[in-house]
């Protein structure tokens, strides 16, 4: 190995002795005006250089070589240390496309980690989770939305008693997950239903005005039951926590870009996550329906209409998949005479 | 001959060159789930200081990888912790948050420690010797009191922060002192009181001027118009003095730091202005927005080159005369944790 120019700190003072060294049979060397010494390379340590600054030579008892020599630092911490991350620092640095391609990969892997690897979790995390935490959430999230967008439902007792008594009997019959029903106002929310953690399941009074038949509203119930039976809201919540838990530990050392890229990723696979949800709620509904013979077309009648008062876009923002997509499966004759 | 000479300090690196290890770093950052971020950290630290000159001699940052990980798992598993309390036991959360104050003055002398001690030059380290009592007085009792002086304390906290940073702030044996005074604090807060005031004063002359208008028989449109436009000129400019005032502050601050900093034999010169902070700020920010994010980097060189050019070190003819102190050891929980909350203890 080649000499190398290097500036030596005794550690004691701050004084600079230009020195020289180079690695003979195991031991690095150091030679200067009244200085010679030699440590074997195991008591030596390189901090590993970063581009082009100056690298430093940790020697025992605090002292330091200081070198611009890039080269020669470089070969030096090859013989030092042994295999560390920054390795691999090193090996993509040393080109620019290295370093492009690696960022590429390193995104597709994150990618795939928050489209894929947070909703299994989630849905595993879902399932260990006591009931009564649930519920306890359940409980908080109607309260809190209780306190912004809901009011006292303006609804007569006994037309929400008839609905309530409907889905009883029904669920008597073929069975339901379990729910508590609540119909409430809502001026922001407009005609819509919802199920949160625990099986609460609101319909807005808005929706039942729309109804032009019971069953239509059953059959919006039933889609929240889908959700209620695969416990979407809590999987949803869980998701968006791992979503955001994961963005911010990989984010937090890009500063800045950070502020810029945690929200936008995390709202466009969040309604890529319901989007699924939505079908499996569907799929829930169709079969519930049939079985309890209500015709299936009583669900694709209130979305179009739904769809008629709240126009939704299709896209990438909308949570819900096209509605003509959604209503195909409904039309379908039920298998009831 | 004169017994004392300019050290101007520079800064070699270029945007370039930390482009690449910025992008790799973000890259193994990912594939890692950001295990990878603490030898990010220590890379770019180790950059940035190999590229700060004095006389010459670069700077360096001693923090291994592992230290920074432990710290970063420690600080995140407190804060987690925390997170979890308060969702599922309010009360807990409470009793953690009063534990996180009693504690913040630990985190802040552990911080600005941890940050000395892996820090040196000439191969002599820097240490902090504040102490934690101190440090409970200008992190948590100066705050306290900002309310109910509307604010009024703000120059003293600010001064003291300073003081503390740098009155205790030693490199091998030498300990700095401080001997800047209150009072061009005063001028820097007042100074910024008077441009967050200033767009406020245009909406309320707006105001006035259309009051007058109607009062002298001008159609109600035309007055409300004019009074929108006030409003809205009054708006832009009241977000505008956000950066600007943050680039006085900043600057000014630095200068008082610096200027009122003596370190043995040393003593500094920082002539960083506002005006020049205003605009790397802002072009860095319009350059960042158009390229996405990859201008980052050139934006951080920028910022740090600007810094070193304004600081100049005098000092005797060799600076080859300071002694070596006591080797101790540092955690870096503290400066994680600090790093986590985005603590911001008065550093520039």
């Amino acid at each position: 190995m080649s000499r190398f120019a290097a500036d030596y700190f005794d550690g004691q003072t701050s004084r600079t002795h230009p020195v020289r060294a180079a690695v003979e049979a195991g031991q690095l060397h150091v030679q200067g005006e009244s200085i010679e010494f030699a440590f074997p390379l195991d008591r030596i340590h390189v901090a590993p250089p970063a581009g082009q600054a100056r690298g430093v030579v940790h020697l025992p008892d605090a002292r330091e070589l200081h070198s611009a020599d890039h080269a020669a630092l470089l070969e030096l911490s090859r013989l030092t240390s042994s295999a560390h991350p920054e390795r691999w620092a090193h090996l993509l640095e040393s080109r620019l496309r290295y370093a492009l391609a690696a960022l590429v990969v390193a995104v597709l892997i994150v990618f795939v980690g928050l489209r894929w690897g947070v909703p299994v979790l989630a849905e595993g995390v879902a399932h260990t989770l006591p009931a009564s935490l649930e519920n306890r959430l359940g409980k908080e999230s109607l309260s809190l939305m209780e306190s912004i967008y809901l009011s006292p439902s303006a609804l007569p007792a006994a037309r929400q008693h008839g609905l309530a008594q409907q889905l009883d009997r029904l669920c008597k019959a073929q069975g339901c997950p379990a729910h508590r029903l609540y119909f409430r106002a809502s001026r922001a929310l407009g005609a819509n239903a919802f199920a949160l953690p625990g099986g609460t399941v609101v319909v807005t009074d808005q929706l039942v005005k729309l109804a032009q038949h019971d069953q239509e509203v059953l059959a919006v119930i039933a889609h929240e039951l889908g959700h209620v039976e695969r416990r979407h809201s809590l999987r949803l919540a869980l998701q968006s926590i791992g979503a955001g838990v994961l963005l911010v530990a990989i984010t937090g050392d890009i500063g800045s870009f950070s502020d810029l890229a945690a929200g936008l990723p995390s709202l466009l696979l969040q309604s890529g996550y319901s989007r699924d949800m939505e079908r499996e709620a569907d799929g829930y509904a169709l079969r519930w329906l049939n079985a309890a013979c209500i015709p299936p077309r009583r669900f694709a009648d209130i979305l179009n209409r739904l769809n008629k008062t709240t126009p939704d876009a299709v896209g990438l923002l909308s949570s819900h998949p096209g509605t003509a997509d959604r209503i195909s499966p409904f039309l379908a004759p039920g298998p009831c005479p | 001959m004169s017994y004392t000479k300019q050290y101007p300090m520079q800064f070699t690196g270029r945007g370039g060159e930390y482009f690449v290890i910025w992008i790799v770093n973000i890259a193994l950052t990912l594939a890692t789930l950001s295990i990878y971020s603490a030898w990010a950290k220590v890379r770019t630290l180790r950059w940035f200081y190999g590229h700060t000159l004095l006389d010459n001699q670069a700077f360096s940052y001693l923090a291994s990888p592992m230290q920074i990980l432990k710290g970063r798992l420690i600080a995140v598993a407190a804060l987690a912790a925390y997170y979890m309390a308060t969702f599922f036991a309010p009360m807990l959360a409470v009793a953690l948050l009063v534990i996180f104050l009693v504690f913040l003055p630990w985190i802040v002398v552990n911080s600005l420690r941890f940050h000395a001690r892996l820090s040196a030059y000439r191969g002599l380290r820097f240490d902090f010797t504040g102490t934690m009592g101190e440090a409970a007085v200008i992190y948590l009792l100066l705050p306290l009191l900002l309310l109910p002086t509307l604010g009024l304390i703000l120059p003293y906290m600010a001064y003291r922060q300073i003081k503390f940073i740098a009155g205790h702030t030693v490199y091998g044996q030498t300990a700095a002192h401080y001997q800047g005074s209150l009072k061009p604090f005063w001028g820097v807060y007042l100074l910024s009181l008077a441009l967050i005031l200033l767009p406020i004063a245009i909406m309320a002359y707006g105001g006035y001027q259309a009051y007058q208008m109607q009062a002298s028989g001008m159609p109600k449109e035309m007055a409300a118009a004019a009074t929108g436009t006030f409003i809205v000129a009054g708006m832009v400019a009241f977000y505008l003095m956000f950066p600007v005032v943050g680039a006085l502050i900043q600057a000014r601050t630095a200068n008082l730091l610096y200027n009122g900093t003596v370190l043995g034999p040393v003593g500094f010169t920082s002539s960083q202005r506002a005006r020049d902070l205003v605009w790397i700020f802002l072009s860095n920010l319009v350059l960042i927005a158009i390229t996405l994010g990859l201008f980052i980097p050139w934006a951080k060189v920028r910022l740090a080159r600007y810094r070193a050019q304004h600081l100049t070190v005098t000092g005797p003819q060799e600076l080859g005369s300071f002694v070596a102190g006591q080797h101790q050891a540092s955690t870096a929980t503290g400066s994680e944790m600090a790093d986590l909350l985005d603590l911001n203890l008065g550093l520039t």
